[in-house]
């Protein structure tokens, strides 16, 4: 039995003037705990359908559900709502609103109704658990790209999310800072946050996914774990993405009948370089 | 401005209580206007620029360019008060032009000095605030003091933006620069055009994107944050006291 903490069913919406629908039909369940990757080339959907989530967009048809609830658009809906479901954006500078980094994350847990002494302890808590510490007192214009990121995670973090969705997290940010943010990511699900976020790299996603998204105009057009999405080279072309690294070497050393392909599909460079160190240690 | 922000963070008071110093920059402020007098405008043109430089660790060769741009402004402006067009001789100077006078009078030239130090001294603790505070300390004093909160909201985000549309519009113009957009008078006011239309185009979209990334957080209309203050300090608040009142007895005695 399959635990689904959110579900999509037949969206569709269009941005106004737009003759085109951004979501045509789209359906999709989301596994609580799980780590989503959702990929498809730009304007295929994901971050109209991020926001749908939210309840930032409301669809025209169709029906969201989360827990099995059909979403509540009243106004004490979408504060239930928004404080379970939150987005980090893509562009941070469309984020944070604030010069100061405190004033900034104290910003969605005191919309939440939570006395100043908590809200307090909870900022502090997000700032130390997400090393914002040395440079709290920073202005957010000073901050590098990858701080900036930090802080507006942070910003969704303090509000206590089941579900955190995260829009290109790795946009514009050096290798350093992707690792950071992606430890980031990686504990928070370890708390047990359902964690989603749309990509363009396919390497990442098979190394991080549980279960990987191909949008495309507006509809899935591919789903399943990351090894099934990748091994679909059908989908792959449609989407104009590349198969991983990993994989398309491990299929050619599975031709070469130097790995045995009954082997599982390897989705880190690690994973594939241990099976070729042990046949080294065969002959 | 920028340069005063990015100094105003590293100030060595920015950690001391906004409210202590908005206090101490106000009252210091009113003193020079009420008092309107050389030795009192003096005396706080040299109280601020020590806190500034000496306290605030502001380079000294900034503190001084930053107040030669109001002093150029003020010396333009009082010129006119000390140089008269007369057809009699004042007292203190004049130079003849055909049948008229360019010529000014002792008490007037005393009237220009004292207008321009008092408007100096003004400026110097508008500077010391400006240099030592950062924007939201400063808004938190105001909420504090019940400044409406309209006002204070936009101010909170009109202050972050002024930056992220800086840096967008120094990105449009290395964009034009790069593309030779800036190469002679035409061009520039053509460039310096598509700029702004771009900039206003934006702004609009940021706009946008920031009331839908704000509501994701729960935004009902009003900006609730959480402000971090830094206690004020027994031995600031007396000395801060004790420096007002001084100077207000003399503002008195000047006066009587």
């Amino acid at each position: 039995m399959k635990d689904v903490i959110l579900k999509a069913d037949d969206l569709y919406f269009s941005y106004e003037g737009e003759k085109n629908h951004s979501l045509n039909g789209l359906s999709l369940e989301i596994e609580r705990g799980k780590k989503i990757a959702f990929m498809g080339a730009n304007g295929s959907g994901k971050s109209t359908f991020f926001l749908c989530c939210n309840g930032i967009h409301k669809p025209v048809r169709g029906q969201l559900y989360l827990d099995g609830q059909p979403y509540d658009y009243s106004k004490k809906g979408l504060l239930k709502l928004r404080q379970r479901v939150g987005i980090v954006f893509q562009d941070p500078d469309n984020q944070l609103f604030s010069a100061s980094v405190y004033q900034e994350i104290s910003f969605g847990i005191l919309n939440l109704g939570v006395s100043e002494e908590e809200a307090q302890k909870e900022v502090e808590k997000v700032i130390r658990d997400l090393e914002i510490t040395p440079f709290r007192h920073r202005p957010t214009h000073a901050l590098s790209g990858g701080q900036k990121k930090q802080v507006s995670i942070g910003d969704i973090l303090v509000m206590h999310p089941d579900i955190m969705i995260f829009d290109e997290p790795a946009a514009a940010l050096d290798p350093r800072h992707t690792r950071i943010v992606n430890r980031i990511i990686d504990r928070l699900t370890e708390q047990g946050i359902t964690v989603m976020m749309s990509t363009h790299d396919v390497n990442f996603a098979l190394e991080w996914a549980d279960q990987v998204f191909l949008f495309k105009e507006g509809k899935v057009l591919a789903e399943g774990t990351p090894v099934q999405v990748f091994s679909d080279r059908e989908v792959l072309r449609e989407t104009n993405l590349e198969q991983p690294a990993v994989m398309e070497l491990f299929d050619s050393l599975c031709r070469k009948h130097i790995l045995s392909d009954a082997l599982p599909v390897p989705r880190t460079l690690a994973q594939l370089e241990g099976y070729i160190s042990e046949i080294h240690d065969f002959s | 401005m920028i340069t005063i922000d990015r100094l105003c963070y590293n100030s060595k008071l920015r950690y001391v209580n906004a409210g202590e110093k908005f206090a101490f920059a106000m009252l210091t402020l009113a003193a020079c206007v009420i008092g309107h007098s050389v030795p009192i405008s003096c005396l706080i043109l040299i109280l601020t620029g020590i806190l500034t430089v000496w306290k605030g660790g502001i380079p000294v060769s900034r503190y001084l360019r930053y107040l030669l741009v109001p002093l150029v402004f003020l010396l333009l402006s009082t010129l006119a008060i000390a140089v008269n067009v007369s057809a009699v001789p004042l007292d203190l100077f004049a130079v003849p032009v055909g049948k008229l006078y360019l010529t000014g009078s002792r008490a007037s030239l005393f009237y220009a000095l004292e207008l321009l130090l008092t408007a100096m001294g003004s400026v110097s603790c508008l500077y010391f605030l400006s240099f030592s505070t950062p924007m939201p300390d400063i808004l938190n004093v105001l909420r504090r003091l019940h400044c409406p909160r309209l006002v204070l909201e936009l101010m909170l985000l009109i202050y972050r933006y002024i930056f992220v549309l800086f840096d967008i519009a120094s990105a449009i113009s290395t964009a034009q620069d790069s593309r030779l957009g800036n190469r002679n008078y035409k061009t520039s006011m053509k460039s310096f055009g598509a700029m702004i239309s771009a900039l206003f185009v934006r702004a609009m979209k940021k706009s946008g994107a920031l009331y839908d990334a704000m509501e994701s957080r729960c935004y009902d209309g009003t900006i609730r944050v959480l402000n971090e203050t830094f206690p004020p300090k027994k031995r600031e608040m007396a000395l801060i006291a004790a420096a007002e009142i001084l100077l207000y007895i003399l503002v008195i005695w000047e006066r009587v």
